[in-house]
């Protein structure tokens, strides 16, 4: 078969969701022409609609997974099976795309977790080579050019901050008022989660009109802002930037000195073509990444692209989501705006020796599951039945869940590696996913989810249910921690600016860079590190130019 | 319309007759009054009822390898009702009728017969360990992480029926939107509604949307 080969680029870019496209912004903005290669389409806000059975049931925006299986098994001496492992749209704006865009900035400790915490047996933890100060400008940068609404001071725990948000919050949803009342009434800090939607009319775009279909689904508004609909159009309008859907790379290839020289990819129609490039960077999500690295092998590389201490792919986290599900007399609409127009606490994500565990997470309301129709269900619901339907009928309107985020800690062993027998459409091996929680990561989702449960009884609730975490099933799509960064290159894949530490032209700018996952939701931070990787690679060209 | 069905008339009567067991009808309507069964016969023509089209008016033609996914899944889902109503036929002449003409508790213990096999428990509960929202949801599923083809017949068909009287009437279920009314659901009047961005749902919110300390 013929390869179409292109002209060298000054950056070639594989991925267009939130990281991506973040680099592709900064990067067109400061001179260099980029080409991005993405896996599915490039879709525009028409073809989204307020359509449950095709946004969650049937994959429209999920990666179907007749096409792009993963395996995941519980340990290496366990069969993998096939599972929808920790999804995440494969198309342009990425996870962007279906989020509810919930966007706390991790705090100071978290870049020291380590540090904080001390060493806990099993775990493979690590500071991060980079601290909260220095990202700081970057998170501003995000939030502004996403008009974030939120509360700049309501998170008593919340590190400094050098402006507020662009938008106040969004409007009180009953769900959220009743979190708030059961914090408050157990003297716990809580605050407006601050979100990627316009609480009113910004940069152009209006205010959202607050439809019930939003989490997990395309947002034909416009209103809540994501990589597609913000940053693409950004690095669009420099007239630098390349952007190539339905585009699957196979490969990154390397020269005979062992550095990136561009990616052989397949078309939609199959042709295969070959792009060169001055840099590389990667930003396919933690866990597809490293698949790629893995599949990237040569005479330079012969465990995968950058591998030669075999960390690619291991110190993967997923952060479990879990909820305490509770049931009041008046209704709660716990759908209404998409069922996440939430309530937050970081009143337990700091470190805190006495809890005997170390970290904690993230808490906020949120509807119970998907909170539509069709997705709705509760903890020990029959699946069908006159029980089954009494149960939809008394508790659609009247049931909310109290959840919260576990910060899972790193483990050499839990790893991304390619499956020996599964392959997908394009018939390259899928990404198997080993993993076996840690017994802090357990201890942590029970204490949360009590405390959770307490915040719903104390807003006065009928009835609670705590539903544990047990395992990791990576149901709410964060994936972190396969290409950790670090100072030393015998303890990690990357360097402090995200650079391959045996491939100097080559970047790594998704989550996969993340030394631990944290306890909070981390897009918000994956955007801006990919901003400060991007502004880090201008430096470099501008640097080479001008001496 | 024989090319928008797939069921043959008495696999229709069996299925519709089961689906009316999933979600009964009591004081208000149920899984018949719904239209289930048109929504999953219609899903089971092929794939040209697969994706409404975003504002509603007609479906989308799939083309590539969405085309391919879509056209292997339903062949799957297809057979495994086929077989589905023949189990459910061979365990209702034990009790001396076709299931269509067994009265509904009759019916109710030949679907937990066929959901859980007697002496195969293990194997039920493998089944349904693959699917935590429509199986035995002992817990709280943030997203559907089922790929349909890996559901076996009773649990399909509990997620088929929820599909056809929660989704969008377009897609030929939730007749008048009963499913929605029984719930009290208040979505919108059609698809085009949310494409357009006219559907809000600010009436369900707080009484004081504002949060303190940023009034202005």
């Amino acid at each position: 078969m013929t390869t179409t080969r292109h002209d060298r680029t000054d950056v070639l870019i594989i991925g267009a969701g939130a990281s991506g496209a973040t680099a592709a912004k900064v990067l067109t903005e400061r001179g260099l022409r980029v080409v991005a290669l993405e896996k599915g389409p490039w879709r525009t806000k028409e073809t989204f609609s307020g359509d449950e059975l095709a946004s969650i049931n049937r994959y429209d925006l999920w990666p179907d997974p007749l096409l792009n299986p993963r395996t995941h098994r519980t340990g290496a001496d366990q069969p993998a099976t096939e599972q929808l492992f920790c999804p995440v749209p494969q198309m342009v704006g990425g996870g962007t795309v279906h989020w509810q865009g919930w966007l706390p900035r991790f705090t100071e400790d978290d870049f020291r977790f380590h540090s904080v915490v001390g060493g806990v047996p099993g775990a493979s933890l690590a500071d991060w080579p980079i601290t909260y100060a220095e990202l700081e400008p970057y998170y501003t940068a995000v939030e502004w050019a996403f008009g974030v609404s939120g509360q700049a001071g309501a998170n008593a725990f919340e590190s400094f901050r050098s402006k507020g948000y662009p938008c106040p919050p969004m409007p009180m949803s009953r769900y959220a008022e009743k979190y708030h009342a059961g914090a408050s009434a157990l003297g716990w800090n809580s605050f407006p989660t601050p979100q990627a939607a316009l609480s009113q009319p910004f940069d152009g775009r209006p205010a959202t009109v607050l439809s019930a279909f939003a989490q997990q689904h395309g947002d034909p508004t416009g209103t809540r802002s994501s990589a597609l609909n913000v940053f693409v159009p950004h690095a669009v309008a420099t007239g630098r930037y390349d952007l190539r859907p339905d585009s699957y790379v196979r490969e990154i290839t390397v020269d005979e000195r062992g550095r990136a020289r561009g990616a052989v990819y397949e078309d939609a129609q199959g042709t295969l073509h070959e792009q060169r490039a001055d840099v590389v960077v990667l930003a396919c999500g933690a866990v597809e990444t490293a698949r790629l690295m893995l599949l990237s092998t040569s005479a330079r590389h012969p465990h995968g692209l950058a591998n030669d201490n075999d960390l690619v792919g291991r110190n993967v986290t997923f952060h479990e989501f879990s909820s305490a599900v509770a049931t009041f007399d008046d209704p709660v609409y716990a759908w209404a705006g998409g069922g996440y127009v939430s309530a937050s606490s970081f009143q337990f994500y700091a470190h805190d020796d006495d809890r005997g565990f170390a970290g904690g997470g993230h808490m906020a309301s949120s509807g119970v599951g998907i909170p539509l129709p069709i997705n709705w269900t509760m903890p020990d619901r029959p699946a069908w039945g006159a029980e089954a339907k009494r149960i939809d009928r008394e508790l659609f309107n009247h049931s909310m869940a109290a959840s919260m985020v576990v910060h899972d800690l790193p483990q050499h062993d839990n790893r991304v590696d390619l499956d020996d027998t599964v392959v997908d459409d394009w018939g390259l091996p899928v990404a198997r996913i080993t993993l076996t929680p840690h017994e802090n990561d357990l201890a942590m989702g029970r204490f949360l989810i009590d405390r959770s449960a307490e915040i719903m009884e104390a807003a006065g609730a009928t009835s609670v249910q705590r539903v544990y975490p047990e395992r990791v099933t990576g149901n709410c799509s964060h994936q972190h921690g396969t290409t950790r960064m670090g100072d030393d290159p015998a303890t990690s894949v990357l360097d402090r600016d995200c650079r391959a530490h045996t491939v100097d032209n080559l970047f790594v700018v998704d989550g996969g860079s993340f030394p631990t996952g944290t306890g909070a939701n981390p897009t918000l931070t994956i955007m801006a590190n990919a901003w400060r990787v991007a502004d880090r690679i201008a430096d470099g060209r501008d640097a080479r130019t001008t001496s | 319309m024989t090319d928008d069905t797939f069921f043959d008339p008495h696999q229709r009567a069996t299925i519709a007759a089961a689906m009316a067991r999933m979600i009964p009808t009591d004081d208000v309507p149920g899984a018949a009054e719904a239209g289930t069964i048109d929504f999953l016969d219609r899903y089971l023509s092929g794939p040209g009822y697969v994706y409404a089209a975003p504002d509603g008016d007609g479906f989308e033609t799939l083309t590539g390898r969405r085309l391919e996914a879509w056209t292997r899944r339903i062949a799957v889902v297809r057979e495994r009702y086929v077989a589905g109503v023949e189990l459910l036929d061979a365990a209702a002449r034990r009790r001396g009728a076709d299931f269509v003409d067994l009265g509904p508790e009759a019916q109710d213990q030949v679907l937990r017969e066929v959901e859980r096999p007697e002496g195969r428990e293990e194997e039920a509960d493998l089944a349904r360990s693959q699917v935590t929202l429509y199986g035995a949801p002992v817990e709280v599923a943030l997203q559907q992480t089922s790929a349909e083809v890996d559901l076996g017949f009773l649990p399909l068909l509990a997620l088929h029926t929820r599909q056809g009287f929660y989704a969008d009437p377009v897609y030929g279920g939730n007749r008048d939107h009963v499913g929605w009314q029984v719930i009290g659901f208040p979505g919108p009047a059609s698809l085009a509604e949310v494409h357009q961005g006219l559907y809000t749902t600010i009436d369900y919110f707080a009484d004081n949307r504002v949060h303190p300390g940023t009034e202005d």
